[in-house]
């Protein structure tokens, strides 16, 4: 959601509402109205399509040039139509010489074929009719293919905005992330001699100590040495010790994602060097907290201690 | 100083629109002056079928005379007629037959009104769309003061609302957006005017939290108080919210209060309580983080100025040009048109948001400036001294003979209404 800036107690609607808009213009990307996207149809079909001569107001052009065609004059031709007359009289006359015109040629022939083409012009101009109401349908068709594909072509062109923006924010966020793992320190190796044991958890001895209370992660973490010391001492075994140790050496022997060997073993030197220097012992290893909660610079493993943390 | 007030419908059970404003003014006025209220016997607006006895009564010490309606609406004609007007070109006879059809036709109440004309100083019509209205400012032309709350509906447009516009001898509007759509449309800028509204009966102390326990309401809400009705933009209020609500699943919640004339969307973060009592009603604002108002017709939201009064921001449809205008002039609440800045207003809003009290806060400021009652009862006392000072100077407008009423060359109403610019008016 977006923020205002509200600079005094008094606020203007107006200045708001601009704000607004900006912020929803924004985020929408390229905010086009309908009739903007039928502008835009048009120019992109005009480039794409003019060279064949085909217009993006498909319709408006179609509908223009579109004349409702009247039916062609035709004719019902039947057998008795060469005989037909208003005249009643004339008529039976007509067909009384029948016989007698039948002496001279057979006229039943072109009735009969009259009678066909007459069918075929009626038929013809069916097929025609239904054929103008298929363009209109297909012109309409095109017509609307165009403004989808055009507005298609915007929201991709929409989408790639916001792939971009969300693939510089990834990159932010993996810079970010390598910039913290850097500036944690991590916790030095100690030679066996020097280093103190790490506390026994839930031993009988363990709910007396302070160490062990309920206090939270990022307050343990911060204990400085010598309470870590104090509360390290107490109830530790050396096989527990050494396990410790081993867990602690394989974390480190671990590699990043991404980091290739020849890294690691500078990393693992740095971190030698680190060791050596005395300002870093206070703090804990990035793996020490992944484990579980840090009491006095040692891991705890066991669930219950978890479980007397959540509590 | 004796005045009387004429109204569609009147009585304390009609809570809302013109009849409310109405009655609170006479209530109001009364404190200075003797009213009485002339009226119908109808309760219900779609029918205005005769529900109460004619006669007088009194009510929370107002006396009031009402009078039959001759016949009850039929819709199909209404609607027919309706059609006629507002869509094609038409006579003035066809208007006033569209008039007679809409009602409350009660040719008694007018009659009424003629005999008594010598024993009041002024007549109050309320509501200008209605036949008592039409009729009456007619009858009693020098006397008239007309409250014309109206919309920008086509019915505006009708020429023959311009007789009584430009007739009456003052108008009371109730925002500066209709007196620019009355003037724009009858052409009555001589008529004496000025812009009032209404105040409200605002109680003293509110409750919220009264609210929040007896209608189990835990979370941060906006309020919708109204009918739940079509016409006052309720289902796209409920699309939106919808989609906010799948959006902000933090955001606030919906409250409606009110009859729902349309089936409210069964959602866990939609909550309608129906009619409540004006006590929970003012509790139920007080606990609100804001009001929503998405009629896109309104001519004055009394409910809006009822918010503005408990220091509440409003939320406004941007459609409706008198809304957004009193946001723009109190600085009291937003407004929206697309979703996108539905979604962003409601943010902005919250009452946990940047600017939610601030607007709020402008908005109680602006109602102690124009809405407080002492305020609104001044502008009344004010015009009704102008008045009396100032003679009627102006003649009656010549009323077209018999053919020429039948003639079909007016324009449709919502053409002459569509050509009216609109949009909020700055001050």
């Amino acid at each position: 959601m977006s923020e205002f800036q509200v600079k005094s107690d008094a606020v203007d609607v107006d200045a708001i509402m601009r704000q607004i808009r900006a912020r929803v213009q924004e985020k929408r990307g390229a905010d086009y109205t309908e009739t903007e996207v039928q502008e835009l149809a048009k120019v992109k079909l005009e480039q794409f399509l003019d060279p064949k001569g085909v217009r993006s107001d498909l319709v408006a052009q179609f509908r223009k040039h579109r004349t409702v065609t009247s039916a062609p004059p035709n004719y019902e031709f039947e057998d008795s139509t060469i005989y037909e007359t208003h005249r009643g009289l004339l008529r039976t006359i007509r067909r009384v010489l029948n016989p007698l015109l039948k002496l001279f040629f057979n006229p039943n022939r072109i009735s009969g074929a009259l009678h066909i083409q007459s069918k075929v012009n009626n038929d013809s101009h069916q097929r025609f009719l239904r054929r103008e109401d298929m363009d209109a349908l297909y012109y309409e068709l095109i017509h609307n293919l165009a403004l989808e594909v055009t507005r298609l072509g915007i929201e991709v062109h929409n989408m790639k905005m916001r792939v971009e923006s969300v693939s510089s924010r990834v990159d932010f966020d993996e810079r970010r992330g390598r910039a913290l793992e850097q500036v944690v320190q991590y916790k030095p190796a100690r030679s066996g001699s020097q280093r103190p044991p790490a506390p026994r958890p839930q031993t009988a001895a363990a709910p007396t100590s302070p160490s062990t209370s309920t206090e939270p992660l990022s307050t343990a973490a911060a204990t400085d040495t010598s309470e870590a010391v104090t509360s390290g001492v107490s109830g530790d075994s050396p096989v527990s010790e050494a396990d410790g140790e081993r867990r602690r050496r394989r974390r480190r022997r671990r590699r990043r994602p991404g980091q290739t060997r020849d890294e690691q073993v500078t990393d693992e030197q740095v971190t030698g060097e680190q060791v050596a220097a005395p300002h870093a012992v206070n703090a804990p290893s990035v793996s020490d907290i992944g484990d579980g909660p840090v009491q006095g610079g040692a891991t705890v493993d066991s669930p219950a201690d978890v479980g007397s943390d959540e509590k | 100083m004796k005045i009387a007030i004429v109204v569609q419908r009147y009585g304390a059970e009609i809570n809302g629109g013109a009849e409310l404003h109405a009655r609170y003014i006479a209530e109001r006025l009364s404190r200075h002056t003797s009213v009485e209220v002339l009226t119908t016997c109808a309760k219900d607006y779609l029918t205005w079928k005769n529900e109460w006895p004619a006669g007088e009564e009194t009510i929370h010490g107002i006396k009031v005379r009402r009078f039959p309606v001759s016949r009850p609406r039929n819709t199909d004609d209404f609607g027919r007629r309706s059609l006629q007007v507002f869509d094609r070109q038409h006579s003035l006879a066809d208007e006033l037959a569209w008039l007679d059809s809409e009602g409350p036709r009660s040719p008694a109440l007018i009659r009424h009104i003629g005999r008594v004309r010598d024993e009041f100083d002024f007549f109050l019509f309320f509501s200008a769309r209605y036949y008592h209205a039409w009729h009456g400012v007619r009858a009693v032309a020098d006397k008239a003061i007309l409250v014309p709350t109206v919309e920008r509906d086509p019915a505006v447009g009708l020429s023959l609302f311009g007789t009584a516009l430009r007739g009456a001898r003052a108008l009371m509007y109730n925002s500066y957006e209709e007196r620019a759509l009355i003037q724009n449309v009858s052409q009555n800028q001589a008529v004496p005017s000025v812009v009032v509204g209404v105040g409200s009966a605002i109680p003293d102390r509110t409750q919220p939290w009264r609210f929040r326990k007896k209608f189990k309401v835990k979370r941060p809400f906006a309020i919708y108080i109204g009918r739940i009705d079509e016409n006052k933009g309720c289902p796209a209020l409920f699309e939106y919210f919808i989609n906010y609500a799948a959006n902000y699943p933090r955001g606030l919640d919906l409250v409606l209060l009110g009859n729902a004339v349309i089936p409210v969307p069964k959602h866990p973060r939609i909550r309608a309580l129906g009619f409540v009592s004006d006590e929970d009603k003012f509790d139920a604002l007080a606990a609100a983080d804001l009001l929503v108002m998405p009629s896109p017709y309104e001519s004055l939201s009394m409910v809006a100025l009822e918010a503005w009064a408990l220091g509440k921001p409003i939320l406004v449809n941007g459609a409706c040009d008198v809304l957004r205008g009193q946001t723009l002039r109190a600085n009291g609440g937003l407004s929206y048109d697309t979703f996108e800045e539905f979604a962003e207003t409601l943010y902005c809003l919250e009452a946990s948001g940047p600017i939610g009290a601030i607007l709020g806060r402008q908005g109680r400021d602006f109602f102690r400036k124009h809405y407080a009652w002492p305020v609104i009862e001044r502008k009344y006392l004010d015009m009704f001294d102008r008045l009396k000072r100032e003679p009627s100077a102006r003649n009656a407008e010549a009323w077209p003979g018999w053919w020429a009423r039948r003639q079909r060359t007016l324009p449709p109403a919502r053409q002459i209404v569509d050509a009216v610019p609109s949009g909020p008016v700055r001050r």
